[in-house]
C-alpha cells in the first residue's frame, strides 16, 4: 500500500461489496476519466482510504468485517491528523432512521440511494460535487 | 349585655311592685275584717295566711309566665334553626313580647349570623370535599389525562399521564402541552386547530380523535391513541381544556407493523433493481442505433418497466416510512417551472412506450415554490404513472400549471381514460391495505395517492381529485409560495423549512413554543 500521488480529482475508491454494483460503476466512472479502485472488505477499504489520496470515496453502509458508518466515524475524526481530504459519498439501499441519516449526513459529503440513480446518473451527480 | 341589665332591673321592678301590691292588699284586707266582721285576730292571721299563699301562688304564675317569654321565644329561634325541626316551628313573633323584646331580637339576630357562619362553612367544607374527590378521581383515572389552562399550560397531569409520556406530573406543571406531547394526527383536523376554533366561537366545546401518534422521548416507542378533549372558556378553575389519552399503540400498530413488514420486503428488491437499471443503462448506450427498431422499443419499455418498479419501491418505502414518521422534507425555493419540466422530461419515456403523448401548459408568471424536490417528483411521478394506467384506449394526458384565484401554484394532470367509480372517490387518499373491496377493479390505487397527499400536506398545500366514470379523471395540487411559506417561520435564514409528512402539516416551529 504506497502512497501514489495521484492526479487530482480523478481518483476514486469504491467501498462496495456487491460485486455486480462495483462493476456497473466502475465502468460508468471510468468511462467518464476517473481512476477507480473497488474494494469489497470494509476494513482492506479504510486501509485504502487512509494510506491514499482519494478525492472521492463511494461509500457503502452494509460491508463485511467493518461497517461503512465505522468507516466515515475513523476517517472523520476531528483528532485525526492530517484530515481525509476525500469527499465522502455515501451509497446504500438501506433505509436508515431519520435522525441516523441525519448524523451521516452531517459527517459525509453526500448521501445517496443507489436505486435511484443510474451510473451514468451517479457520474453526472459526482461531477456536481464540489 | 345591656338588654341584660335592663331586663333585670325590669323584672326586679315588677316583682317589687307586685310585692308592694301584694303586702297592701294583704293589710287592706285584714284591717276591714277585724272593723267589719269583729273577728278575732287569730282567725284573721290565719285566713289572710291563706289568702296571701293564694295571691303568692298567682303572682308566681303570672310572673313566671312573663319572665320566661324572652327565654321561651329565644327557645323558639333556635329550635326554628336547629337543622331537623325547621319544618314543623315557626320563627318566633317578636312584637308580641311584652318583656325583654330589645335582648331577644338582639340575641335572635346572633343566632341568625351565627347560623348563617356555620351553613357557609359546612357549604365550603361540602365544595373542599367536592374538590378532593375531583382530585381523586382525575389522580387515580387510569387513563393520561391533562388539565390546561387558557395559554395551554399544564395545571394538572395524573399519575397515568406521568407513566404514558414518561415525565413526572410535577416536572409537566407549568409546561406547554405542545413541549410534552409531540402529536401527530392522521388528517387536517388538529387538536390545535380544533382548539383555536373553540376559543373564538364557543363557551364549551368537546371532540375526539382516532389514530394520534405521539412521539415521546428517545427511549420510549411511538404511542398511538385515541384522544378526547373538553374546552370550557372562562372555568372559574382557571381549566380550560382537559385532555384524556386513550392507548391504542397495539392495536393500531398491527397495521403499521404491516406495512413495515411490506417494507421490510420490498427493500431487498432495492439492490437488484439497481443492477436492472445499470445494465439496461449499458444496453441502450452499447446497442443504440444498432438493433432493429423493434429491439429498441423493447428496450425503451424494459427501461420504463424497471422505473416504475422503482417508483413503485420508492413509495412503499416512502409509505412506511410516513407512517414512522421518518419521511422529513426539506423546503427549498425553486422555480416551479424547471421542477414540473424536469419531472415530465422523466416520465415521458414511461408514458410513449404505452403511446401516450404529455402535453404540458405551464403559465409563466408562477413565483418560486417552497418544495421537496425529491418528494414532489414523487407526487408527479404518482399522480402521472396512475394517468398512464388508467388511460384506457385515451393517447393524451394534458399538464397545466397556473396561479390560482387565492395566490397558490396549482398544478393539474388530466386523463381522458376509464374514470373513478364514485364508490371508492372518498377512499382514494387512505391507504391500499384498506380498500380490499375494489383491489380487483383498480388495483394498488390508493398507496401512492395515500404518499401524494401527505407530501402535499407537509407542503402545504391540498390534493384533490375530479372524476367521471368513461370520461376520465383530473388530480391536482396546490404549492404555496415560497414566499407565503417563509413568512409563516419568521427568522428564516438559512432559506430552508424542515417538516415531516404525515398527511398534515406538523411544524413545531408553527405550533411550539
Amino acid at each position: 500500500m504506497d502512497n501514489v500521488p495521484l492526479p487530482p480529482g480523478r481518483n476514486l475508491l469504491i467501498i462496495e461489496d456487491e460485486h455486480f454494483i462495483g462493476e456497473l460503476y466502475t465502468r460508468a466512472l471510468s468511462k467518464a476519466g476517473y481512476q477507480v479502485t473497488v474494494e469489497a472488505d470494509g476494513q482492506k477499504g479504510l486501509d485504502l482510504a487512509q494510506t491514499n489520496n482519494y478525492d472521492i470515496i463511494l461509500l457503502d453502509l452494509m460491508i463485511p468485517t467493518i461497517t461503512g458508518i465505522e468507516i466515515l466515524r475513523v476517517l472523520r475524526d476531528p483528532a485525526r491528523v492530517p484530515k481525509v481530504k476525500a469527499k465522502i459519498i455515501i451509497t446504500t439501499n438501506l433505509e436508515q432512521r431519520e435522525d441516523v441519516r441525519a448524523e451521516i449526513e452531517k459527517q459525509a459529503d453526500a448521501y445517496i440511494v443507489k436505486a435511484e440513480l443510474t451510473p451514468h446518473e451517479l457520474v453526472q451527480f459526482l461531477a456536481n460535487i464540489k | 349585655m345591656d338588654f341584660l341589665r335592663h331586663l333585670t332591673s325590669q323584672a326586679k321592678l315588677k316583682i317589687f311592685l307586685f310585692l308592694i301590691f301584694n303586702d297592701l292588699l294583704l293589710i287592706a284586707v285584714w284591717l276591714s275584717l277585724s272593723y267589719f266582721l269583729k273577728i278575732n285576730n287569730l282567725i284573721t292571721a290565719g285566713m289572710l295566711s291563706s289568702l296571701g299563699l293564694l295571691l303568692a301562688g298567682l303572682i308566681a304564675i303570672y310572673l313566671s309566665g312573663l319572665l320566661m317569654q324572652p327565654l321561651k321565644a329565644l327557645w323558639q329561634t333556635i329550635l326554628h334553626l336547629a337543622p331537623h325541626e325547621q319544618s314543623t316551628l315557626r320563627a318566633p313573633n317578636i312584637d308580641k313580647l311584652r318583656f325583654g323584646r330589645q335582648l331577644v331580637t338582639s340575641l335572635s339576630s346572633q343566632i341568625y349570623q351565627l347560623v348563617n357562619v356555620a351553613e357557609q362553612s359546612r357549604l365550603l367544607d361540602q365544595k373542599q370535599r367536592g374538590d378532593l374527590k375531583a382530585n381523586f378521581i382525575a389522580s387515580s383515572l387510569p387513563l393520561p389525562f391533562f388539565a390546561l389552562d387558557n395559554q395551554e399550560t399544564v395545571l394538572f397531569a395524573n399519575q397515568a399521564a406521568a407513566e404514558y409520556i414518561g415525565i413526572k406530573s410535577e416536572e409537566m406543571m407549568g409546561k406547554n402541552i405542545y413541549m410534552l406531547l409531540d402529536m401527530a394526527f392522521p388528517s387536517e383536523d388538529t387538536f390545535d386547530k380544533w382548539l383555536k376554533n373553540a376559543k373564538l366561537h364557543n363557551a364549551t366545546a368537546t371532540c375526539s380523535w382516532d389514530r394520534v401518534r405521539l412521539s415521546v422521548l428517545d427511549n420510549h416507542p411511538t404511542r398511538l391513541f385515541d384522544l378526547a378533549a373538553y374546552y370550557n372558556k372562562g372555568n372559574p378553575q382557571k381549566i380550560e381544556t382537559m385532555l384524556i389519552l386513550f392507548d391504542h399503540t397495539k392495536q393500531y400498530s398491527q397495521d403499521e407493523q404491516a406495512i413495515s413488514f411490506i417494507a421490510l420486503s420490498v427493500h431487498e428488491l432495492r439492490t437488484p433493481l439497481t443492477l436492472l437499471r445499470g445494465y439496461i443503462e449499458v444496453f441502450e448506450e452499447e446497442l443504440s442505433g444498432k438493433i432493429t427498431p423493434e429491439l429498441e422499443d423493447f428496450m425503451a419499455k424494459l427501461n420504463a418497466t424497471a422505473q416504475q418498479l422503482t417508483a413503485f419501491v420508492n413509495n412503499i418505502l416512502n409509505v412506511a416510512r410516513v407512517d414512522e414518521d421518518q419521511l422529513v422534507l426539506q423546503l427549498k425555493e425553486e422555480n416551479w417551472q424547471t421542477v414540473l419540466a424536469g419531472a415530465i422530461k422523466n416520465l415521458e419515456l414511461r408514458a410513449r412506450v404505452r403511446g401516450i403523448k404529455l402535453e404540458i401548459k405551464i403559465a409563466d408568471d408562477l413565483p418560486p415554490v417552497g418544495v421537496d424536490r425529491l418528494s414532489i417528483l414523487e407526487v408527479i411521478n404518482n399522480i402521472i404513472d396512475n394517468a398512464i394506467k388508467y388511460s384506457g384506449t385515451s393517447q393524451v394526458i394534458k399538464i397545466e400549471s397556473h396561479l390560482s384565484k387565492d395566490g397558490l401554484v396549482e398544478t393539474t394532470f388530466q386523463d381522458f381514460g376509464l374514470g373513478i367509480p364514485l364508490g371508492i372517490m372518498s377512499n382514494l387518499f387512505t391507504k391500499f391495505y384498506r380498500d380490499h373491496r375494489h383491489r380487483a377493479q383498480i388495483g394498488g390505487t390508493g398507496l401512492g395517492l395515500y404518499l401524494c397527499k401527505a407530501i402535499v400536506g407537509a407542503h402545504g398545500g391540498t390534493i384533490w381529485v375530479r372524476s367521471q366514470e368513461g370520461k376520465g379523471s383530473t388530480f391536482g395540487f396546490t404549492l404555496l409560495p415560497y414566499t407565503q411559506l417563509a413568512e409563516a417561520i419568521k427568522n428564516n435564514d438559512n432559506k430552508e423549512i424542515v417538516r415531516s409528512a404525515h398527511g398534515w402539516i406538523k411544524n413545531h416551529s408553527l405550533y411550539r413554543r
